[in-house]
């Protein structure tokens, strides 16, 4: 395959992509992506998941190309709720949250958005003009690679996802053998023996995907936030000025390196399941705080445009390259793409090495619409900020109830059977748990949908090598890709130290009375956040 | 009611406040799915014809890692390694655990599973909204039933209507617009 074979096929998915129906699809996808992204509370793989019905309906194309959207909108939509909203976020976007927020307060909210939409669409085109051209070669290397490659490969995604995302190693395979164990139950794929089903006959289908991941991201984030519910007014940060002065020339002088430095690194940390967009956005900041000079390195930590620049870039450019293993292995490395490869399963269109090939025009119309669904997010965010200001207001209680209601819509229409709703209640009520006591729930939606096609492997690979498990690591590329995986982990762990550190003296800096937190609910804690602080990042398990 | 509050000696948490009863017993069912694995997996039949490793080595290997990682966070948190709570922009964190809005939002979804089918999912989705918004505290009451019944039947149009997921519409039977 040459690259010249490619871009005629990324030319005909812009054929594909630019149908009018298509373009309707895209639009509705973004907007739908961007507006959960700036919702606290739901992100892009709770939406998919609770979209998940409409694979019933749509074809194929139309619902990647929706559930695509969604993916990038998403990660558009964060930016503005960090920059604006004056209520800590979750840790992934806490970087932006650290100098948009200061650069809001400081009057210069405007110029955070603006270098963060830009900076956005900068990183997404150029990044996913390199899946374009990388992942048709990653397929054609992958389609050659045999069962036990495959098995290495699960085992990094696997071991890379359960470890390092989130802040305790523990709790994260903890997290992923949950799911490993709850896609055990039901019919062997192989032997049709029963496992696990205690006799019922409920569980002897297994239990739906689609409803564990929206018990987990819908019911489970609606109890919890219900049990610790933020009270009193919802405080935005408010934006002056119209758009098109927002981005001034010394701001652009100062941003279009991070935004390229941001692509460089969250592409290649993207297509790596090395912690995930987190970990992208934490290495771009160190970096750009670590490359200025003089004036503008005094005004990190006081709202340095180059903060909010890089770090959105190499967001964007993560979410990405997340992509390349997901299209050419069909490995998902964050909640998102796995539940984009459910999408895929719901269609029976098999998702690895072959899809390329097997589904090359639904694969280039999906990459096209991301490069049409970027410049509508960049439409869409600059002009219309403000409409997504007024979706940031929505009452809580309206908030939450709303997301309750349509994960029983999601999970009634799985099988129409009440009983499915009582299951999604049960798992819920475990994610309820799962985030109280600090256990990520990612770990887990990758373990469950990952889980039964790396059996699948594993018991092939052991059949080829008539029950020898010294075959797994006999094959040289098996072999590299363990090294490989030590060499990620060490690194990561070098690197989560470094972030913990850095998150530490963050923390130890939000203690600064401009920064204290949740004071319109109660007046009287102005020394509460020091403890807090000390409470909460300090007891995280290293 | 409140675990967090509850006072266990020897569990050494001298930063956190409060015994991690609840987060050892969870730490705890970790340990135990995976011995319910190892009980309940040794029960898997496995066809003599079988040529490779079989239905039951995966299942065994899974329940050792929960019982594994689950002893491991057992010691980890009687040792006083506390999980960090999930942040986010809605979470306080300061916040006490609010047990009573965890159950009344459980026993609305509970309630909605059985209203589906002898009222038709509208009812039930309009009852489900009503009675969490409550529960979360909107007021006044008029302004969430209102709502509930707007989301309840544009919800009902666009999925049970265009989309053709099959909704029970209950009394909007005949309605050809919200599907059934």
């Amino acid at each position: 395959m040459s690259s010249v074979d490619n871009f005629f096929l990324l030319m005909e998915g812009f054929a594909t992509a630019m149908q009018p129906m298509y373009l309707l699809y895209a639009l509705g996808g973004v907007l739908v992506g961007t507006a959960v992204g700036v919702l606290p509370g739901i992100g892009p793989a709770m939406t998919v998941a609770l979209l998940m019905p409409i694979t019933y309906s749509l074809e194929p194309t139309a619902a990647i190309i929706v559930f695509a959207g969604i993916y990038y909108g998403g990660m558009y939509g964060g930016s503005t709720t960090s920059i604006l909203l004056n209520t800590p976020g979750e840790s992934s976007s806490i970087v932006t949250a650290l100098e948009g927020n200061k650069m809001a307060k400081a009057g210069r909210g405007a110029a955070a958005l603006a270098t963060a939409a830009v900076g956005s669409f900068v990183a997404g085109t150029i990044a996913t003009v390199l899946l374009s051209f990388v992942a048709p070669y990653v397929a054609a290397f992958a389609v050659q690679i045999g069962p036990v490659e495959y098995v290495a490969l699960m085992v990094v995604a696997f071991l890379t996802v359960g470890a390092l995302l989130g802040s305790s190693v523990l709790r994260g395979l903890a997290s992923l053998g949950l799911g490993l164990f709850i896609a055990l139950v039901g019919f062997d794929a192989l032997t049709a023996q029963q496992r696990y089903t205690f006799g019922s006959p409920f569980l002897a289908d297994g239990i739906d995907v689609v409803l564990v991941a929206v018990a987990l991201f819908a019911v489970g984030e609606a109890l919890y936030v219900g049990s610790r519910l933020r009270h009193g007014p919802i405080k935005i940060i408010p934006v002056t000025g119209g758009w098109t002065s927002w981005l001034r020339k010394e701001d652009l002088r100062r941003s279009w390196k991070p935004w390229l430095r941001g692509t460089a690194i969250g592409f290649p940390v993207g297509t790596i399941p090395a912690g995930g967009a987190d970990v992208a956005t934490f290495l771009s900041y160190a970096s750009e705080r670590k490359l200025a000079k003089g004036k503008n390195k005094k005004e990190f930590g006081k709202g340095a445009i180059e903060g909010v620049a890089g770090p959105e870039a190499a967001n964007n450019a993560a979410a990405a390259g997340v992509l390349v293993p997901l299209l050419t292995l069909g490995i998902p490395t964050t909640a998102t793409a796995a539940m984009m490869l459910v999408a895929f399963q719901r269609y029976q269109i098999p998702v690895g090495p072959q899809l390329f090939e097997s589904n090359s025009t639904l694969v280039w119309a999906l990459i096209a619409s991301l490069y049409v669904g970027n410049l509508m997010l960049l439409v869409l965010n600059l002009p219309l900020v403000g409409i997504w200001v007024k979706i940031l207001q929505i009452p809580r209680p309206y908030l939450y109830s709303g997301i309750l209601v349509f994960a029983v819509l999601g999970a009634f229409s799985v099988n129409f059977t009440p009983i499915d709703v009582i299951i999604l209640l049960i798992v819920g009520i475990l994610g309820f748990f799962m985030r109280r006591y600090g256990y990520p729930i990612a770990p887990m939606v990758v373990g469950l949908i990952l889980g039964p096609i790396f059996e699948s492997q594993l018991r092939r690979s052991l059949a080829i090598s008539q029950g020898d498990p010294v075959a797994l690591v006999q094959s040289p590329v098996a072999a590299t890709i363990y090294v490989v995986l030590l060499v990620i982990f060490a690194l990561s762990m070098l690197l989560k130290r470094r972030q913990r550190q850095f998150e530490a003296m963050v923390a130890a800096n939000a203690d600064a009375p401009d920064v204290v937190r949740g004071s319109a609910t109660a007046p009287e804690t102005a020394v509460a956040p020091v403890t807090r602080a000390s409470d909460t990042r300090e007891d995280t398990d290293r | 009611m409140s675990t967090s509050v509850q006072n266990a000696p020897g569990s050494g948490t001298a930063a956190a406040p409060g015994a991690p009863v609840g987060e050892l017993v969870f730490a705890l069912i970790i340990v135990s799915i995976g011995v319910v694995g190892f009980v309940a997996g040794a029960g898997i039949q496995t066809p003599p014809s079988a040529s490779d490793i079989g239905p039951r080595a995966f299942p065994f290997a899974v329940s050792a890692l929960l019982v594994v990682v689950g002893a491991g966070l057992v010691l980890q948190v009687l040792r006083g390694h506390r999980g960090a709570a999930d942040e986010g922009e809605d979470v306080d964190l300061e916040a006490k655990t609010d047990w009573l809005t965890v159950g009344k939002l459980s026993g609305f979804v509970l309630l909605h599973a059985f209203l589906i089918v002898p009222l038709g999912w509208p009812v039930a989705a309009a009852l489900l909204f009503f009675g969490a918004a409550w529960s979360l505290g909107a007021r006044p009451w008029w302004r969430n039933l209102m709502t509930a019944i707007i989301l309840a039947l544009v919800l009902q149009f666009v999925f049970g209507g265009l989309l053709g997921v099959s909704l029970p519409p209950g009394f909007l039977e005949g309605f050809g617009v919200f599907g059934g």
